[in-house]
């Protein structure tokens, strides 16, 4: 019988990651791009549809309050947006665009979806990514601790603390950090990307901090850094404290194994127990959440963007929302779509390469 | 060993951290400094562009302004009295119906072509043929240039609010040469063929006091003074507009940090009193919340009944719609608001008075009423939700014997129902598109709001024809008196019942100066000053 831990140690020998993708791995890759398109498919069909359903009127909400009594203005909106034509049309003609990677035009922004996309999404990932950052640091590192010394004072410090971060509700906490850390202790800017006068980098990935690095605008990559650090942080408040928890009860299923307590007659440091033997095999369920966690970040930072003035894709699908932007809830909606499915994937992926047992089921 | 590693690890730390605020604070140091010259405004931004003849939300007017000269405007605060601007003069036929503008021949655009007839036509033009949001400013009205310095307007019908409209920064002159070879037309089909958007969000093309450097719907637009500008330099040289929300706002203008805050409701400005580094102006804004009784049978048997509309307009306790709304508020006593020619004075305001409210309701014939009250429940402005305010209506009228279910629901569902003329009763707003009475004249029989309201064209024959005489007559007393007499006889007899102008906030650091709301475009950053 092969252990885990063997397992896992065989990983380690040079040679074996280099190998090329499996037929069946292709066949996974085929099968999650093919759900893509169909998800996809099925969530534009859903979109359009509960939208249409809204009984209330795209011109209204987008015109003036006397443009929309100027039928000639009103005409012009419906004809410009497509919404004189039927709604199968309008779906036909939907997923026609769709298929050469239109979008369409923004009803509220009066600008191709792609584009507000392009702009959008790139300010909600770099602050996504930096709080994901700090709450899997955070989170698995606190998760391991409390794990290791359970049932001791550290142990039920963290657990409050964790409990903390679940539990305080993200705008309080946004508004409450704003207060102290930039207000009265003036460590960190206020809001929004950058300091007032201060203009990005040449935009490249649309993440401030990499375009001013490409561009080697080092004041522009410090002062970018320094304004994400603090919503980044209220952001990752919730997450460390969920991490906390699943990273310590996934690590104390393991820590106790017959192939742990060989290792450790083996004469292997804790440390290397710990960090080779036990965190290895408790990963997979640490990784879904994570993954999970990315994906809910990256969806669903409205109120911190709010708070912070960070111009994200949050508050897009809001006012796309309110204004019953078709266009744009479609695109937003397709974004979503797509980060949950590629989060997915790239979860299964690390499935494998942290549990080999994975990856030749 | 372990302790070496630790050490290894802990200087590795120290110097991760070391780099970091190394950088940051090599960021801080770089930044321009909170200096005298640079101004940074915030506003919560519903920015679509900078182009001006597409613009007309209030970030957007505040750019144009910046950017755009108009051939009249307004000084300061004031919206009462259009004054000379790119046009040295002006004349008015006895019929109001043509406006004669005679232009300034000194000023240029940045390439150095002077401004002309042909730039203004050119701008009026496309104004009139995108078919966007502001072209009704201009509706039913020609644009043509006898000569290079010459521009006159006529209209259909007679207009005496023109004046009031030009000063708009949707009527900006562009650089009509510079657009064009960008994709811009001003010919019919402007609508489909336009293509100078895009460009103009990139770049300004007029004369205003200052020139685009940045632009972005998102995050903040940047201005730098116009070298070239023919008017008064402007203090500050740079221009910073942000978008902030209101609660980061309220601590950055505390902080110190931003010179001016934009959307502060009288609640977050209210805890700025003790603040000796903020100067608070709350003053009566434009907007007119109103509620209304819908005149049309169809959409209920009860609403449309005068009585009933008594009982509801002597029902309401106007001061506590004022007190709610806080600082700077006042009970609206038209639809006319205060700042406006034609306004009524506080005396004219309708007073709550509950036995005749009772006694209207007797008088109806109607027994335990019930009726809908929509609203836009998601929305709130001036920092006043339709919510609180919608609540407060149904608590008053109960007093009275009237019992109102909200069906208040997402401005995007409730504002068709309304715009459709199908609320029984309606809470709403009105802005003004122009600082003239003409723009209130929606709220007569068969007018936009009237419709609304139900209130279909014949149905106050007396009214219908004051609102034609005011509409046209030239002079502005006589204009002003006729406004009054029509909104007098709306508050006995017409569906509306107008509550309260919230109050305006404007917040800026000590020491900065002009920094006056205007409802025409919000602020005008050029006549800001330190």
């Amino acid at each position: 019988m092969t252990s885990p831990a063997s397992a896992a140690n065989r990983q380690l020998v040079p040679g074996r990651r280099l190998r090329l993708p499996s037929r069946n791995f292709l066949r996974f890759l085929g099968r999650r791009l093919a759900a893509l398109v169909l998800l996809g498919l099925g969530i534009t069909f859903v979109a359009f549809v509960l939208t249409e359903l809204v009984p209330g009127d795209p011109a209204a909400a987008n015109l003036g309050q006397r443009a929309i009594g100027d039928p000639a203005a009103v005409r012009a909106f419906r004809e410009h947006y497509g919404l004189d034509k039927p709604l199968p049309i309008q779906y036909g003609l939907y997923l026609q665009h769709l298929a050469s990677g239109d979008l369409g035009e923004s009803e509220q922004s009066h600008r191709p979806v792609r584009t507000d996309l392009s702009e959008f999404v790139p300010a909600t990932a770099e602050l996504a990514l930096t709080s994901i950052l700090i709450a899997l640091a955070l989170g698995i590192t606190l998760g391991v601790i409390a794990a290791v010394r359970r049932n001791t004072l550290t142990d039920q410090v963290l657990r409050v603390i964790s409990l903390g971060g679940i539990s305080m509700p993200t705008f309080w906490l946004g508004l409450v950090a704003l207060y102290v850390f930039f207000f009265q202790l003036g460590w960190v800017p206020g809001s929004s990307r950058l300091d007032p006068g201060l203009l990005p980098a040449h935009h490249v990935t649309g993440l401030y901090t990499i375009d001013a690095l490409l561009a080697g605008q080092l004041d522009v990559f410090g002062d970018a850094l320094h304004h994400l650090i603090l919503p980044a942080c209220v952001l990752a408040a919730y997450n460390v404290g969920l991490l906390t928890r699943f990273t310590r009860s996934s690590v104390l299923e393991v820590i106790n194994n017959d192939y742990v307590q060989a290792a450790r007659a083996k004469g292997l440091p804790e440390r290397t127990v710990i960090l080779r033997h036990v965190l290895r095999a408790a990963l997979p369920p640490i990784i879904t959440v994570g993954g999970l966690a990315f994906a809910n970040v990256m969806t669903g930072t409205v109120l911190v963007e709010s708070i912070f003035s960070w111009p994200g894709i949050g508050q897009y699908a809001f006012h796309s929302a309110t204004t019953l932007d078709l266009p744009a809830i479609m695109g937003v909606s397709l974004f979503v779509a797509v980060v949950y499915i590629v989060v997915n994937f790239l979860v299964d992926v690390l499935y494998g390469v942290v549990d080999p047992r994975i990856r030749v089921t | 060993m372990f302790a070496a590693r630790r050490t290894r690890r802990s200087v590795t730390l120290s110097a991760v951290l070391g780099a970091f605020i190394a950088v940051t604070a090599c960021a801080s140091g770089n930044n321009p400094p909170a200096a005298n010259h640079v101004l940074v405004v915030d506003k919560s931004f519903d920015m679509k562009t900078a182009d001006p003849q597409r613009e007309f939300e209030v970030s957007g007017g505040i750019v144009a302004k910046a950017l755009y000269s108009t051939l009249l405007t307004f000084k300061g605060a004031d919206s009462a009295t259009p004054v000379p601007s790119v046009a040295k003069s002006y004349t008015a036929s006895s019929d109001a119906k043509t406006y004669t503008f005679k232009l300034r021949t000194d000023i240029k655009f940045s390439d150095g072509t002077t401004l002309t007839s042909a730039d203004v036509v050119f701008s009026f033009n496309r104004l009139i043929n995108i078919k966007g949001n502001p072209s009704f400013l201009l509706a039913d009205v020609t644009v043509s240039a006898p000569d290079a310095s010459t521009v006159v307007l006529t209209s259909k019908e007679a207009n005496p609010a023109i004046p009031f409209i030009i000063p708009n920064p949707a009527l900006g002159i562009v650089n009509s040469k510079v657009v064009k070879a960008h994709g811009g037309t001003d010919q019919p089909g402007a609508d489909k063929a336009d293509q100078a958007q895009s460009f103009l969000d990139g770049q300004s093309e007029g004369t205003g006091p200052y020139t685009l450097k940045s632009f972005s719907t998102t995050s903040e637009v940047d201005l730098v003074a116009n070298p070239s500008y023919w008017g008064p330099k402007p203090y500050y040289s740079t221009v910073v507009i942000r978008n902030i929300q209101a609660p980061a706002q309220l601590i950055n203008i505390q902080k110190g940090t931003d010179e001016v805050a934009l959307d502060l409701s009288p609640d977050q400005a209210s805890t700025l009193s003790g603040a000796g580094s903020v100067q608070v102006k709350a003053i009566p804004g434009p907007n007119v919340f109103f509620l209304f009784s819908n005149n049309n049978s169809q959409i209920s048997s009860i609403t449309p009944n005068k009585h009933f509309q008594n009982a509801i307009r002597y029902g309401l306790d106007y001061q506590s719609f004022v007190q709610l709304a806080g600082a700077g508020a006042i009970q609206t006593p038209g639809v006319v608001p205060s700042m406006f020619l034609g306004a009524l004075s506080q005396a004219d305001a309708v007073k709550r008075d509950l036995t005749k409210a009772k006694a209207e309701l007797a008088a109806s014939g109607i027994s335990n009423p019930t009726v809908n009250l929509g609203f836009p429940s998601d929305f709130t402005l001036n920092g006043l939700s339709f919510s609180t305010l919608a609540q407060k209506v149904q608590a008053n009228l109960q007093e009275v014997g009237i019992k109102v279910n909200l069906t208040g629901s997402p401005i995007s569902v409730s504002l068709a129902d309304y715009r459709a003329g199908k609320e029984q009763l309606g809470l709403w707003l009105w802005g003004p598109d122009y600082p003239d009475p003409n723009d209130y004249l929606v709220f007569l029989p068969g007018q936009l709001v009237g419709l609304r309201a139900g209130w279909a064209a014949g149905a106050d024959p007396s009214l219908e024809s004051l609102g034609t005489q005011a509409g046209s007559t030239t002079n502005n007393t006589e204009r002003g008196q006729l406004f009054q007499k029509i909104q007098r006889q709306l508050n006995t007899e017409g569906p509306f019942f107008p509550l309260i102008q919230p109050g305006q906030v404007v917040a800026a650091s000590k020491g900065v100066t002009g920094a006056d709301y205007n409802p025409t475009w919000t602020i005008d950053v050029a006549g800001v000053g330190g």
